[in-house]
């Protein structure tokens, strides 16, 4: 089928390109050179996976093909976790924390945050995605406002390394990172791969999934939960990647030419991690370290989701 | 059979619903009419379990809907509300199929794949079975989303509003669809509908509400009468008994409207 076919080749193109990316210019060093690309590569396996699932599984939540799980607040409360750390600990942060305690603590963080946040809604019967949606975004400028007011009291050689948390790369993960993370998103992928009917059900919104026989506010629920843990995960192992997903899911819709979640989600995830590694290699290869990830990735994201507002405005 | 007692629906100091108690015949059609903000959508979607009341009980036989698991409910009612506008890229046969999740969450057997064709003959859907929803008519989504509310295959079916918007030729055609349901299946249908005529042809029964509370429900020759009318809409109507039954007309009232 055409379908099926134009999967398989996403699929292709990923493990060819993948394939490039370990060997292309490495010497074929494989002491040094090959193994530090596998680190970078799984990085960005992860993430994409994190991101692809998060963002896809946000949208059909929401009903909405233009947002993303950024929009809760969680890379806002990152940012300002690092800022906080550097401020209060400086430089020394780095040596005290540890790449790896500052990993573990900044999931910690992110995943009280969405805890906190969604005990506080749900609590007070406020079963509205778009009050939480509203929440969200009000709490990321204010926490955006704090992170800059304590950017502000800095000095320049400690912004700078704030900088380095401000964008996203795969340089930075540790192998026990990415063993730690690599086991997170499985879990998580299993527990959701039995829910994949279900969320397919809960596109067809709140009612129709309801008289469909499913427990809308539980299923919301689970899901949020599922997609605060992806997000934290990838938020700590790369930075920041706000429009990453929306490109990523709308790609993924076009591609599968199908809203199920079986087609959609690895679909998505194959293009995310695609779009890492063309990302990875242009910085590597073409711009020589001058420019980064998250530049390249924000730059062709943002210029897709315009055209995407621009073409689906009013529907959207 | 579906019988409510005492249910309230109160919006904070507004009481929508007061104190409505009925019962609702099995295997008839039942209507559900009465001016705007009577709480005709408001009851029925308690009914459905969608929204929760404020105070009262919903009972299928004599088990109260509250105690009992969603996703056994929809097995024995189905509801649809006025058709989403939601921009899935999905086939009317996709659509359809959705139905049968709560028999098989989502792993379709061949039994699904016979209600689905089932349900989809039953609206003469054929043509369009590979369709998309999004290159379709008002009409032809609106039937498509009842064939999915068919294929649930459920006793019961609770319908909001399902004539709105459609042209007159759509309209019959849904409501022959829900005759043949009640009269050839034995499935109970209750309905939220605007248009009085519609009522008067083809329900069994029908509940007039207005102002949060029942003004009169019984069968349809008891509720359609002139008087009733008349006070339910603040209109002066005028039934004329055809060949081809009751015609409420309430177009072109004598004197001022009070």
């Amino acid at each position: 089928m055409m379908r099926a076919a134009s999967r398989n080749a996403v699929w292709m193109a990923v493990i060819a390109l993948a394939v490039v990316f370990l060997f292309f210019r490495s010497g074929l060093d494989f002491d040094y050179v090959i193994p530090k690309r596998l680190a970078r590569l799984a990085a960005m396996v992860i993430g994409g996976v994190c991101i692809a699932w998060s963002s896809i599984v946000f949208q059909t939540l929401t009903g909405n093909r233009i947002l993303t799980p950024a929009i809760m607040g969680y890379e806002a409360v990152y940012l300002l976790l690092q800022s906080v750390l550097i401020l209060a600990l400086g430089t020394q942060s780095l040596v005290l924390l540890g790449p790896n305690g500052n990993f573990l603590f900044s999931v910690l963080v992110m995943l009280a945050y969405s805890w906190i946040l969604h005990r506080w809604l749900f609590r007070r019967g406020r079963q509205n995605v778009y009050f939480l949606l509203l929440v969200g975004l009000v709490l990321t400028m204010v926490i955006g406002t704090f992170t800059q007011f304590v950017q502000l009291k800095t000095s320049p050689g400690e912004f700078s390394i704030l900088l380095g948390f401000t964008q996203a790369s795969f340089g930075k993960a540790e192998p026990a990172q990415l063993l730690a993370s690599a086991a997170v998103v499985a879990a998580v992928c299993l527990a959701g791969r039995r829910q994949l009917p279900t969320l397919d059900v809960l596109s067809l919104g709140r009612d129709q999934a309801m008289s469909l026989g499913v427990d809308h506010p539980r299923a919301v629920q689970l899901h949020l939960a599922l997609i605060a843990v992806l997000v934290a995960v990838s938020t700590s192992l790369l930075g920041p990647t706000a429009f990453m997903g929306i490109f990523v899911a709308n790609t993924a819709y076009a591609l599968a030419r199908t809203r199920r979640h079986r087609v959609t989600l690895p679909t998505g995830c194959a293009i995310a991690v695609g779009m890492f590694i063309l990302a990875q290699l242009a910085v590597e290869h073409i711009f020589n370290y001058k420019t980064t990830v998250g530049i390249l990735v924000n730059l062709v994201c943002g210029g897709w989701f315009l055209a995407l507002m621009a073409r689906t405005r009013g529907t959207a | 059979m579906i019988t409510t007692r005492n249910l309230c629906k109160i919006h904070g100091a507004k009481a929508v619903l007061r104190d409505v108690s009925l019962q609702f015949p099995e295997g008839k059609l039942t209507s559900l009419v009465g001016p705007n903000g009577a709480g005709k959508t408001t009851l029925l979607m308690m009914m459905a379990r969608l929204m929760e009341p404020t105070q009262g009980d919903v009972f299928i036989g004599d088990r109260n809907v509250a105690d009992m698991r969603r996703a056994d409910y929809a097995r024995r009612v189905a509801t649809l509300r006025q058709s989403p506008d939601f921009n899935l890229r999905l086939t009317v046969e996709d659509l359809v199929a959705f139905g049968r999740f709560p028999y098989s969450r989502g792993a379709l057997t061949p039994q699904d794949m016979q209600a689905i064709d089932e349900a989809i003959t039953f609206l003469s859907l054929e043509p369009l079975r590979r369709a998309y929803l999004d290159e379709l008519s008002g009409g032809q989504r609106q039937m498509a989303f009842m064939a999915m509310t068919i294929a649930q295959q459920t006793d019961c079916l609770l319908l909001d509003e399902p004539l709105n918007n459609l042209d007159i030729r759509h309209a019959v055609q849904i409501m022959r669809a829900l005759r043949r349901l009640c009269d050839d299946h034995g499935r109970t249908v209750i309905l939220v509908v605007h248009d009085i005529n519609f009522a008067a042809s083809y329900s069994d029964h029908v509940v007039a509400l207005k102002g949060g509370v029942v003004h009169c429900a019984g069968a349809v020759h008891e509720v359609m009468t002139e008087d009733r009318l008349r006070e339910l809409y603040g209109l002066d109507f005028e039934i004329t008994q055809g060949d081809r039954g009751r015609l409420c007309n309430y177009f072109n009232p004598p004197g001022e409207l009070k």
